[in-house]
């Protein structure tokens, strides 16, 4: 009985996912651009692909790249998320809603329209960015450009990322420390333990599983991201020297019909994520294993 | 019972790719429509040109009907891509006369050499659109129009600043700019002239008037040479006019947002450089007082070398039309098309049409790109943009700069 | 347990603080989108527009392929949500319920699938999709689509169906009524709350989604809304910042709405994280 339930999905997916997957090996050794795209057919060439790929400065320089980008990342949306949540327990319950109620609007903007909003905000003439800057005395940012360096565009990348990505660990962190027993805080706090005791012997066990799994999450999403530095920054400013991984593999493989050689950076970039994923998957296996 | 839950699955999921189908087959072009790739420029400058082919087309061939749909420079070859993968190409596409040679030598086009005669002033085309669309002596493409680069400029503020002469050379054009831009301080955001520091049609016109290059083909290699000593002193001078000329925010501008016409329009610039064709876009308020001039050179007296732009049309070699999409190229192309499109600022595709004209002038000393396969993917790395960017912000020093983008020309050009 | 009235306070201004810096682009993307030209292109920006209007709206709505696009996405949307939720509920029903051989790889594979990046299987589902002419073509985005949502909805709905307690689906089966009956019956109408919200996240995952439509879909007839509306700056002259908000708006609506229907099972569960970009 229970194969017949899972058979469909099994054969929907390995035909839809595992097809393609021997075909990503397939084409990661063989030449495969537009001349191959036309005919519908590839040249095999071996490993060329990848001793391309893993000879190439620019490969290397994009790993490191997207790993600072990713720890950037992950480190501001877990501390700035666990504080939020830390708040939502300390409030009143009308502001608890009313910040709830704002992160779940937050939550659900489109990521290609939220790059429409940054855009605009950030914008060199009228960009409402630079006007409160300036107002607020920062500095002079009248006609300042947010795009012109490297870090500038990252730093506005990841404000994008971060407020995109705070309303998911913030309500998660929040509901996980709602689990948290009451009568032991106080039993506690009776027994005279100081704050940061009870957070370490009676919240910390409850939250870490979820924190866990939120880091690896947000670890995996990050360090794969496209949407946001492609179009924010701009699909013309997109150069060897302001790739992230997916960003690297989109522009060499596709934009430039170089399917071999994007094939090739795919499988890497896939392993490196798999490796990643290891804690995650183990963790959720063993939920799945509890009923 | 497990085949009745079978069943049901199987239902829904019939229904699932019936419904698939029947969205998607909607979208599927009728057989009688002729698909027409063109560029904004097109959309923007001479719309009624296209629709005098179009019309004309259609009187002679009953029952067709023409589709255009207007691209953007930045990812037209992507969705091209796209529709060769597909079998689902366009009958006629524009392609830029510097994004040929990769597509000509896969084989996306087809020969048309037989059918050359067919088109107006085909025995006068100009030669460097010819060259652009010929691969091993077959044609692919049908010359469209050029365009060489010229100053668009507010002949008001230039009186208003004194200045009674047009320039003659690139430090007097300079000076000229640097006067304007100080009498017009008041103007929040004005600029003397904006072009863009992306722009590297303009930064590479100052590299070829020092006598620089981009790159040459040695013993079967190519080199790049940005970084020869010509190419630098060129590149120097460009951001040294470019600092006196330009707020550092445009560093990495590429032209195209906005675009130049629209910040002259705005009343925020007194001069851009670009296509001569220009003029259609500096507003309703400003039409009177603008007017056009050749870039100077650093020898006085001399025009600044220019890029020769311009657009061939391609027949893909997946269309199944391609006796009609020819006659739509040749009414798209015949001596009034291209008067017309000549009136509009562009340089018509035949020599024998040719006046005397600014944009004309201007065509007189041009440059060009490296004519290889990849040339192309220079383009679509960005690695010209990256270079300018890192040495007008003064992220790299000029030297520094032009060196790594040489590399990875090079590196890119020699790409098998 | 008395706390102090002051922190209380402080707190809740920090609170307040928060709330406005979150939702400040939200407003101003919808504040922008009713303004007029002249605020909007000022140099000494309105908060709120002086005098509304729905210009903006009509020039986005009138630019092409709007509407055609506004129909793609939901064609595919909902084939891909209708097609998951079927083949996944039987899917999910067989891990909740039954102890098989294989099991333990099936999660891993469920789970495995949802930590690939997308990016990394956009060149060969390319390739593979153009061998079989399914480049531009929706039912082709559609079964890229499936091989993300599947294993989000297994996952999601499994969660939901562990917590039917098996002497409910028993006491229907001593009624003599088959299994399938006591599905129906009971089970059924238990479920529906997790089927609306596991179809809900679909939905916003398949409206959103990016990467594989822009790709995939080539032509401004074809598209879905997402690309439509990332190709709008591109556009002819300069950007229409006015008409860019009011577009983005526009697509943001039914996503809020079904947010707010789901949202308290939000707070549910990890697995709705799955619904970020």
């Amino acid at each position: 009985m229970p194969y017949a339930l899972v058979a469909p999905i099994v054969v929907v997916l390995g035909a839809i996912l595992g097809y393609p997957v021997y075909y990503l090996v397939r084409l990661s050794l063989e030449k495969y651009g537009l001349f191959e795209l036309i005919q519908h057919h590839g040249t095999y060439i071996g490993l060329h692909n990848f001793g391309s790929v893993l000879h190439d400065s620019v490969f290397w320089h994009t790993l490191l790249r997207t790993v600072v980008f990713t720890v950037a990342n992950v480190t501001l949306t877990m501390v700035l998320g666990v504080l939020i949540a830390l708040l939502l327990v300390r409030v009143s319950t009308w502001v608890r809603l009313l910040v709830t109620a704002g992160l779940v609007l937050v939550w659900s903007m489109p990521p290609v329209v939220a790059v429409q909003v940054w855009s605009w905000m950030t914008n060199v003439q009228n960009g409402i960015l630079n006007y409160l800057l300036t107002e607020l005395h920062v500095g002079n940012f009248f006609q300042h450009n947010w795009y012109l360096t490297t870090f500038s565009q990252y730093s506005m990348v990841t404000t994008l990322i971060v407020w995109g990505a705070l309303p998911f660990v913030a309500i998660t962190v929040y509901a996980a420390l709602s689990q948290v027993p009451h009568e032991l805080v106080e039993a506690a706090q009776i027994d005279g333990a100081r704050a940061w005791r009870v957070l370490k012997d009676v919240t910390l066990p409850v939250l870490t599983p979820v924190l866990l799994i939120l880091t690896s999450l947000s670890i995996i999403w990050d360090f794969g991201v496209f949407t946001q530095p492609y179009l924010l920054i701009g699909p013309g400013q997109q150069t060897t020297s302001n790739y992230l991984m997916s960003v690297y593999l989109y522009v060499e493989g596709y934009g430039q019909t170089n399917f071999g050689r994007g094939a090739a950076i795919s499988i890497l970039m896939l392993a490196i994520v798999a490796a990643m994923s290891v804690v995650y998957v183990r963790r959720m296996l063993r939920v799945g294993e509890e009923q | 019972m497990r085949y009745r839950i079978l069943a049901v699955l199987a239902a829904a999921l019939a229904l699932g790719v019936v419904a698939a189908t029947a969205g998607a087959s909607g979208q599927r072009a009728q057989a009688n429509t002729l698909t027409v790739w063109l560029q904004v420029d097109a959309q923007n400058g001479w719309p009624n040109v296209v629709a005098a082919a179009n019309s004309a087309f259609e009187a002679s061939h009953p029952g067709w009907t023409v589709n255009v749909e207007y691209q953007q420079w930045t990812d037209h070859l992507q969705k091209f891509d796209a529709t060769i993968a597909g079998n689902d190409t366009p009958d006629v596409i524009e392609m830029g006369n510097t994004e040929m040679t990769k597509y000509m030598a896969s084989g996306a086009f087809a020969n048309i050499t037989a059918d050359k005669s067919q088109f107006a002033n085909s025995s006068k085309w100009l030669e460097g659109l010819t060259a652009s669309s010929t691969y091993h002596n077959k044609l692919y493409g049908v010359p469209y129009y050029a365009g060489s680069r010229v100053i668009t400029y507010r002949s008001d503020l230039f009186a208003k600043a004194g200045i009674k002469k047009v320039p003659k050379s690139l430090s007097q054009f300079q000076a000229d700019l640097v006067k304007v831009g100080k009498m017009e301080k008041h103007v929040k955001g004005f600029a003397p002239l904006y072009v863009g520091g992306e722009d590297w049609y303009t930064a590479l016109g100052f590299v070829f008037d020092y006598n620089g290059s981009i790159a040459t083909y040695k013993h079967g290699k190519w080199i790049g040479t940005l970084d020869s000593k010509n190419s630098i002193k060129g590149l120097t001078r460009f951001k040294q006019f470019f600092d006196a000329t330009q707020p550092k925010s445009t560093a990495n501008l590429d032209g195209s947002n906005p675009y130049p016409y629209t910040v002259f329009s705005q009343g925020k610039t007194a001069a851009n450089y670009g296509p001569a064709w220009y003029t259609c876009c500096t507003g309703k308020k400003y039409a009177k007082v603008t007017k056009q001039f050749v870039m100077p050179s650093h020898v006085a007296g001399q025009p600044m070398p220019g890029f020769l732009g311009g657009s061939d049309l391609s027949v893909p070699a997946q269309s199944s039309n391609k006796a009609e999409a020819l006659a739509w190229i040749a009414d798209f192309t015949s001596t009034t098309s291209e008067k017309a499109l000549q009136a509009k600022g562009n340089i018509p595709n035949a020599t024998n049409l040719l006046t005397n004209a600014v944009n004309d002038r201007a065509a007189a000393k041009s440059w060009f790109v490296p004519q290889a396969t990849n040339w192309v993917n220079v383009e679509n790395g960005n690695i010209l943009k990256t270079m300018l960017a890192q040495l007008l912000s003064g992220q790299l020093s000029v030297t520094k700069a032009a060196e790594v983008a040489s590399q990875n020309i090079a590196q890119t050009l020699n790409q098998s | 347990m008395s706390r102090r009235r002051t922190p209380v306070l402080g707190w809740n201004l920090v609170g307040i603080v928060l709330f406005a810096v979150m939702v400040f682009p939200v407003f101003w993307m919808v504040s922008t989108a009713f303004k007029s030209d002249d605020e909007i292109y000022s140099f000494t920006p309105t908060w709120f527009p002086g005098h509304p209007t729905l210009h903006h709206f009509r020039t986005a709505i009138d630019r092409p392929y709007f509407w055609t696009d506004v129909k793609n996405t939901v064609i595919v949307v909902l084939i891909t949500v209708a097609i998951a939720l079927v083949l996944s509920f039987f899917a999910a029903l067989a891990l909740a319920k039954y102890r098989f051989t294989g099991r333990k790889l099936f999660i891993v594979l469920v789970i495995g699938i949802q930590m690939l990046p997308p990016t990394g299987l956009v060149i060969p589902l390319y390739v593979v999709l153009a061998r079989y002419q399914e480049v531009n073509k929706l039912s082709g985005v559609i079964l890229v689509y499936l091989t993300f949502a599947l294993p989000f909805c297994v996952w999601t709905l499994r969660g939901f169906l562990i917590g039917i307690p098996k002497e409910l689906e028993e006491a229907a089966m001593v009624d003599g009524s088959t299994r399938l009956g006591a599905f129906v019956r009971i089970l059924l109408p238990l479920v529906a709350p997790g089927l609306v919200a596991t179809s809900v996240f679909a939905f916003i995952t398949s409206w959103n989604e990016y990467i594989f439509a822009r790709t995939l879909l080539s032509s401004g007839s074809t598209q879905t809304i997402t690309v439509w509306l990332s190709y709008f700056y591109g556009g002819a002259r300069s950007v229409d910042w006015g008409a860019v908000m009011a577009g983005s708006t526009l697509i943001s609506i039914p996503v809020v709405i079904f947010f707010l229907l789901v949202q308290r099972r939000i707070a549910f569960g990890l697995t709705a994280g799955a619904v970020r970009g």
